[in-house]
């Protein structure tokens, strides 16, 4: 079912592809093929293999119950508002938080849940920032 | 002889303090990497690539470092297969098989040392004729044009569907996926944006490392979430595969693990003279582990499976008793799959196309640092072909010693929570991605290329051929275009040549071999 459904959204997004690449407004092209060919024959070739998908698709072997479900939405949303926070909150309290989060998630105590993230965005920081030299935010809302 | 001052050549610059260092620090991090369970030679590059790039490592240096962590990852990777029947990547699967039943009967110690030298044996074995036959492949590829270049890509996407996952099918489905991702973008032949959907992000294309860290590490993290998940129900089924996620998570598994490190630590060490019986296993293996590590697109998952296969038939009656703890066993899977690990570089320097899943992605950071592996990397660029080459023989022996006395501190690493490693994970994720463009932009890009490459991953799609189609696809575009320019735009420029045939009927016959036999076998 799943790989009937998977299927169905490549052959729209080959169908998008195709007419997309084929209303590309080009002013100059100095060689046969220009930039329309090569997407459209690729585009050609998924759709002839999803339609070998949407009539043979594999057996389904996923799943997934709601327990599942909720801790991979538990487990994206952290991952989003990690992304959110980042440049805002900077790296320290941000990893604080997510890691936090993430260790609960994987079952961790309260308190070593803690003190694990605590120590793994500061020495995180200074390990990249200081000895690695890399692009770590400090925190737009600390004036970083 | 030429092969020989080139070599030495090599050594030089491996030699350089910075290169031994990174020798160092890539083989220690790679066996780390490999034998957390879980987490294979291709996320723990992937990982580390932002950060070799944004610490402004030289190029030759960046690859010696994470070649390093890949065939270091390939090395560690067996010692979770052994002591806890957990495989960290697809590669180290078949050494689960007799490997694991050696360490149920307390011979774990035995197994390691017998794995660490099997794979010591096939990367120094493959590394040889790599030399050997790494420039004689790429004298013959400078002869290359536009149309061979073109018939080659077809034939590296026919080995990697017909041969790559359970159904040919949906490796090529990613391989398309990956070609079409590579399009996005400006058109450097024509000024024209490609698919960007108005997002200024997308105007240089979707970002490499994005897109690698995305459908790697963040669907590898949802991953884990999803199996800790399962295990809390107790619904992960019994039987039938591999390795069980509920052991790694139940409480039995530490105290397997403790009586695993008593047993290691009372053992007496091997002696070298017990393992001479297994010389000529290793060294078929090594062969077979090369050979199929050069063919585009198959990599050591399948080179561990058909070595242990070959040994299997080989062993005749005696064959049984693979699979119940058989040195032969253990042997075979391990000298292929590190033979293949040092074969699949070979045409990805050579040839410019990637071997395996994790070449592509070191392909992928060649092309990040603006160097574009093929025929003439060898002339225009010795001290990264030859330093990468000769970094690899001291990171073997550098492997070696890691393996061997110091394997237990591996072996304790294998306790470490998974509520402790993935806040690891996910920090370097963020922070490698953010480190490249510092844009929060990349970040949420590259969670959603992590949902897709999840559900890519739940729908039995691998992700290799994705990787494989998106660093391929601008120089397989490339190519076409100039051959067809060439030829004003006639189609039968593609088969100009007698390479080019030669290229056609092998993909042909790679493509329809399997149907053909089959349907012979059926008339039988």
């Amino acid at each position: 079912m799943y790989d009937r459904i998977f299927a169905a959204i490549m052959l729209a997004l080959s169908g998008w592809i195709i007419w997309t690449a084929a209303h590309f407004y080009v002013p100059f092209q100095y060689e046969p093929l220009g930039p329309k060919a090569f997407p459209i024959i690729i585009a050609a070739v998924l759709i002839a293999a999803s339609l070998w998908l949407l009539v043979r698709p594999s057996a389904n072997k996923w799943h997934p119950g709601g327990r599942v479900l909720i801790h991979l939405l538990v487990a994206t949303v952290l991952l989003v508002f990690y992304a959110l926070v980042y440049v805002p909150l900077g790296f320290i309290a941000s990893t604080f938080i997510v890691g936090f989060a993430f260790s609960l998630l994987f079952g961790e105590k309260l308190l070593s849940a803690g003190i694990y993230s605590l120590a793994l965005s500061i020495v995180g920081f200074y390990l990249m920032k200081t000895a690695l030299e890399l692009n770590v935010p400090t925190g737009t809302l600390f004036g970083g | 002889m030429e092969v020989l001052s080139a070599l030495g050549h090599g050594f030089s610059v491996a030699f350089l303090p910075l290169n031994l260092a990174l020798v160092l620090a890539g083989c220690f991090i790679g066996t780390l990497i490999g034998s957390l369970p879980g987490i294979g030679p291709i996320n723990g590059v992937a990982i580390l690539l932002p950060l070799a790039y944004s610490i402004g490592l030289e190029p030759s240096s960046a690859i010696i470092l994470l070649a390093g962590v890949y065939y270091g990852a390939e090395y560690g990777g067996r010692i979770s297969s052994i002591l806890l029947n957990v495989p960290g990547d697809a590669g180290a699967v078949m050494t689960t098989l007799d490997g694991h039943p050696m360490a149920k009967r307390g011979e774990g110690s035995k197994a390691l040392a017998i794995s660490a030298i099997s794979s010591f044996v096939g990367s120094l074995g493959a590394l040889i004729m790599m030399v050997i036959f790494a420039p004689m492949l790429s004298d013959l590829a400078t002869d290359f044009g536009p149309s061979e270049y073109v018939m080659l890509m077809v034939f590296a996407f026919t080995c990697l569907s017909t041969m790559v996952g359970s159904r040919p099918i949906k490796t090529l489905i990613g391989a398309l996926i990956g070609l079409l991702l590579a399009t996005v973008g400006v058109d450097s032949g024509s000024g024209v944006l490609r698919f960007t959907l108005g997002i200024p992000n997308f105007y240089d294309g979707v970002d490499f490392l994005v897109v690698v860290i995305g459908l790697f590490a963040i669907s590898e993290i949802l991953v884990l979430v999803e199996q800790w998940a399962k295990n809390d129900l107790k619904t992960t089924p019994v039987g039938e595969r591999f390795f069980h996620w509920a052991d790694l998570f139940s409480s039995r598994w530490s105290h397997a693990l403790l009586g695993m490190v008593k047993f290691i630590i009372s053992l007496p060490p091997v002696s070298l003279v017990k393992l001479l019986h297994l010389k000529w296993v290793v060294l078929r293996s090594t062969v077979t582990g090369f050979i199929i590590g050069v063919l585009p697109g198959t990599g050591a998952s399948i080179a561990s499976a058909v070595a242990y296969g070959t040994e299997k038939r080989m062993a005749r009656e005696d064959g049984e008793k693979f699979g119940s703890g058989d040195e032969r066993g253990l042997a075979a899977p391990e000298a292929a799959n590190n033979a293949s690990a040092v074969g699949a570089l070979v045409p990805m320097l050579t040839l410019g196309i990637p071997g395996s899943g994790t070449t592509a992605i070191l392909l992928g950071a060649l092309l990040m640092f603006n160097i574009t592996p093929g025929p003439l990397l060898f002339e225009e660029q010795p001290d990264i072909v030859w330093g990468l080459i000769a970094s690899m023989f001291v990171g073997n022996i550098v492997l070696l010693l890691l393996n061997l006395p110091m394997i237990n501190i591996f072996v304790r690493l294998l306790s470490i929570r998974q509520s402790y490693l993935t806040p690891i994970i996910i920090m370097l994720t963020f922070i490698g991605i953010y480190s490249i463009h510092g844009s929060a932009f990349d970040l949420i890009a590259m969670i959603v290329l992590g949902i897709f490459g999840y559900l890519l991953r739940k729908l039995g799609f691998s992700l290799a051929p994705v990787i494989l189609g998106l660093v391929l696809g601008e120089i397989f575009e490339e190519n076409l275009r100039r051959a067809l320019s060439a030829s004003a735009g006639d189609w039968s420029i593609l088969l100009n040549g007698p390479i080019t045939y030669v290229l056609l009927i092998i993909s042909l016959l790679v493509a329809f071999g399997p149907l053909i036999s089959r349907v012979v076998r059926r008339k039988k």
